[in-house]
């Protein structure tokens, strides 16, 4: 006994360092998730009534979230000029639909469709639980290209019934 | 001889299975019917024999009925005790023995209604519950098998478990909802997207409301509103489902979920605000 505390002593007195006790890492939100929660990107909301805005309101029963995704079409190119977003839930989920309207900036409504939430989760590093908060950003940006889309072809609608009236 | 024999093994098992372990192995008094069966089985296949069983009474038609019978369903149609072989009431759900006080294994056929004995229904006496639920712990509770056999120890886990579960399933409406329609065969995945715009625009206002309620009382009103809500679509739910609209249902407890859990976020944010 007197052995094993005598090695013990002469053990700590070596070392310089003291040995660190087990540490349980905590899980952390990625860097990339707390910049767009800390610095929000894009929060917003555009004139729903707008014949250029599309919005896309979607939500999770199992967490009780809500993402509403709003894009601007312009007129002539039919390419998506802003993009702002309203999301009540998660970091992950408020950082995701961020992430959303950052990267429909610019591009075409065909292009955007193409946007896979599995882009959006390795973006944000999204642990396996947080899934389901791409999937919902993925599911925004369709649900709001289709509002535009489904608006454009009921003003070319009205237009073209116009045109055939003055015609 | 050979289809008597199939048919025997069958029976064997048959028997294994209802007759306790415990039953004594007097040697097999073969009668002349079964003498010549008897000497068959043992060249062929070496089936032990070793119920203390005389079957003169029964003819051998009558056996040959009693074979053709599968072994599954000889055991639904009489429910028996593993331990003392008495046979279950039709009155309560056959989770314990009450004339040896064993408890029995866990029969998933038993669903969660059955074992309080309610009907399958979606609106129930959630008050009678709890006492329903601490009489079947005060027979099944694992605490009180210490002494007795490993099997039966396994079944009182396995058996207070499933209580446990039940009583919760059954004591909270949405989980209930859940289940009956999982009864029905209707899953619902809760990670599915909702894209309903009315009840989304809906919940929106009501979050947005949240967030710029100034005091306690704006609070209140928000989530009184919020309750309207729940008991509306709880009832929406109860409708469809009796019509069997299982579609409606599944719809109407979405709703529901997505209330709930804006209905938490508002009584954390009540937390904070009288904090404040």
């Amino acid at each position: 006994m007197l052995r094993l505390m005598a090695k013990r002593l002469l053990g700590t007195a070596s070392r310089d360092i003291p040995s660190r006790p087990l540490q349980i890492l905590p899980r952390l939100y990625h860097e990339n998730v707390i910049d767009h929660y800390n610095n929000p990107r894009n929060v917003g909301s555009f004139d729903k009534n707008d014949p250029n805005v599309g919005t896309g309101l979607v939500g999770a029963p199992a967490c009780g979230d809500v993402m509403k995704l709003q894009i601007k079409i312009d007129e002539e190119s039919g390419k998506i000029v802003d993009a702002c977003f309203k999301t009540f839930g998660c970091g992950s989920a408020i950082a995701s639909s961020s992430v959303a309207t950052e990267w429909v900036k610019g591009k075409s409504m065909d292009e955007v469709l193409t946007i896979k939430n599995t882009e959006i989760a390795k973006h944000l590093s999204l642990p396996p639980v947080k899934l389901h908060c791409s999937m919902l950003a993925e599911d925004a940006i369709k649900a709001a290209v289709k509002d535009a889309e489904a608006k454009r072809a009921k003003m070319n609608g009205t237009l073209k019934g116009a045109d055939v009236k003055s015609g | 001889m050979y289809k008597m024999m199939q048919l025997w093994t069958p029976l064997s098992t048959v028997f294994r299975r209802v007759l306790p372990t415990t039953c004594c192995l007097a040697s097999f008094t073969a009668n002349s019917q079964f003498a010549s069966l008897s000497s068959h089985l043992q060249s062929s296949s070496r089936v032990p024999l070793r119920y203390g069983l005389d079957f003169s009474p029964y003819s051998k038609i009558s056996l040959l009925s009693f074979c053709s019978q599968s072994a599954a369903k000889l055991d639904s149609t009489t429910k028996r005790c593993w331990n003392c072989l008495a046979e279950a009431t039709g009155s309560t759900p056959f989770l314990y023995c009450d004339s040896c006080r064993s408890i029995q294994p866990v029969d998933l056929s038993i669903d969660y209604f059955k074992i309080f004995g309610l009907e399958k229904k979606y609106e129930i006496e959630v008050d009678g519950l709890e006492g329903k639920y601490k009489d079947w712990q005060k027979k099944l509770h694992p605490d009180l098998v210490h002494s007795k056999s490993e099997k039966e120890r396994e079944y009182a886990a396995e058996q207070s478990a499933r209580v446990i579960d039940a009583y919760r399933t059954l004591s909270k409406p949405l989980s209930r909802a859940i289940y009956i329609l999982r009864l029905e065969g209707v899953d619902v995945d809760e990670e599915q997207t909702v894209s309903d715009p009315e009840l989304l625009t809906e919940i929106m206002e009501i979050r947005e409301a949240v967030e710029e309620a100034t005091d306690s009382q704006a609070l209140n009103q928000v989530q009184s509103r919020m309750n309207e809500k729940l008991e509306e679509t709880s009832d929406s739910f109860a409708n469809a489902f009796q019509r069997r609209n299982l579609d409606e249902a599944v719809t109407c407890l979405c709703c529901s979920c997505n209330v709930i859990m804006g209905s938490t976020t508002l009584r954390i944010e009540e937390m904070i605000t009288t904090d404040v």
